[in-house]
């Protein structure tokens, strides 16, 4: 009888012959074709991870330059040095920017996710903040600090809370979780890819000591983004924390 | 002549990739194999798959020599610490001096155990790694970067082709239904 419909199991036509297939078959069970229809070549691949190493490489000279040169510690040569990173940034995102554009969009948008994921920033904000202290006391006999902030005037605080929670938090994730991971995500599969750009994010901070929360915090958001489809939740996230690394400074150093 | 080519190929499973098949099938849905061609055909799909498969050991060795050299490393590592402790040894901060060491020791031998089994991820984070270690360096001290150079170029060839082959490795084992 027609109403009675029998499930079949789930079929696909062959892309030679057109003779039906399960959805897993590789190959066409009558006429050999083979059934994969998007293959990515490895030399496609190898392609962009040589572009992914000159973005990379680009943005680890200016961390080294911002970090070990006299010249960049004043603040001019120091937004020179922003400003650099800000428009690598937007180029290499920019350079896929029909695929990527889809990242910017914010799809199923929930208020209780997003604070959910900002009060998770900052209660690691806190446990970062008391372990740092910890084992630089410990370890280093010594306080450092995650950001060296000064109190001297309220335009220096601004540009102290603007320069370490606003811009990192925006273009960090365009660079890393945008760029860099939309790139590794088409030559490996998701885990390693999120993995290499958490451990890439990590390192290009030239501590070794911070290795051990920036991992977690990076592969926490790298899971965001791929989750959520969106790098809207993670520019909270790594802002919320920012902001609570940096006002913990503010709110320590003496007047 | 060897007798599995000749008998024809049992009916349950394919005799290339031994995955179970359909006796109607006239192709392995998983490996293409001519399931009812001729001996020649059958002999050369064979064959052919042999010749990949001498491909896949040359990847395979490729990703294991830049395993090796990641555990080198970590040995390497390893040793600059041990020599800082017993150098610093009366210093109240000798921890400040082998920690970095130790959690770079620590770091390349993560990476290299795990590298036969996740190549890409291992293989990209511990060149990257030791670039930025060898930066770190000559930051430090511009002469650092002579020393040992030739090393450094054969590690770095190694890691390099490592990536590559790792790329090669995991498509073939997508291809092929290979796990691990």
């Amino acid at each position: 009888m027609l109403t009675e419909e029998i499930e079949l199991p789930e079929t696909k036509a062959c892309i030679q012959c057109a003779a039906l297939l399960n959805t897993g078959s590789k190959f066409c069970n009558s006429c050999g074709a083979k059934q994969s229809t998007s293959e990515v070549k490895v030399a496609d691949q190898w392609n962009l991870l040589k572009q992914a190493a000159v973005f990379y490489g680009l943005y680890l000279l200016l961390c080294c330059l911002s970090k070990f040169t006299d010249a960049f510690q004043e603040m001019a040569w120091y937004l020179v040095l922003e400003v650099a990173g800000i428009l690598l940034t937007i180029v290499f995102f920019a350079i896929n920017w029909s695929e990527n554009k889809a990242l910017l969009k914010w799809p199923g948008f929930s208020l209780q996710k997003l604070s959910a994921y900002c009060g998770i920033a900052m209660a690691g904000a806190f446990l970062v903040h008391y372990s740092v202290n910890w084992l630089n006391v410990t370890i280093f006999s010594q306080e450092e600090h995650l950001f060296n902030a000064s109190r001297d005037n309220y335009y220096a605080m601004f540009l102290l809370v603007f320069f370490t929670a606003v811009t990192p938090a925006l273009f960090e994730e365009l660079g890393f979780r945008g760029y860099l991971l939309q790139s590794l995500l088409k030559v490996s599969d998701t885990n390693q890819a999120v993995y290499i750009s958490a451990f890439l994010f990590a390192i290009i901070h030239l501590s070794f000591i911070s290795l051990f929360w920036l991992i977690p915090f990076a592969l926490f958001i790298g899971y965001v983004r791929v989750r959520e489809n969106t790098l809207w939740y993670g520019i909270f996230f790594h802002f919320c924390f920012n902001l609570t690394a940096c006002l913990f400074e503010l709110l320590q150093q003496p007047r | 002549m060897d007798d599995s080519l000749t008998i024809s190929p049992p009916k349950e499973r394919c005799a290339s990739c031994f995955t179970e098949i359909v006796t109607d099938d006239v192709f392995c849905t998983n490996c293409g194999y001519p399931l009812k061609g001729t001996e020649d055909e059958q002999r050369k799909f064979i064959g052919e798959n042999e010749v990949t498969g001498i491909y896949y050991k040359e990847y395979y060795d490729k990703v294991r020599k830049a395993g090796n050299s990641l555990y080198y490393l970590a040995g390497f590592a390893l040793l600059g610490a041990i020599i800082s402790f017993f150098m610093k040894q009366d210093d109240p901060n000798v921890l400040a001096y082998t920690l970095p060491s130790l959690i770079l020791a620590v770091l390349f031998l993560v990476l290299g155990g795990y590298s036969r089994k996740k190549p890409l991820a291992c293989i990209v984070s511990g060149l990257v790694l030791y670039l930025i270690v060898q930066i770190l360096l000559i930051i430090d001290n511009p002469v650092n970067i002579a020393s040992g150079i030739i090393i450094k170029i054969v590690i770095i060839g190694y890691l390099i082709n490592g990536i590559k082959s790792a790329l090669e490795l995991e498509k073939f084992k997508k291809e092929h239904n290979l796990k691990d």
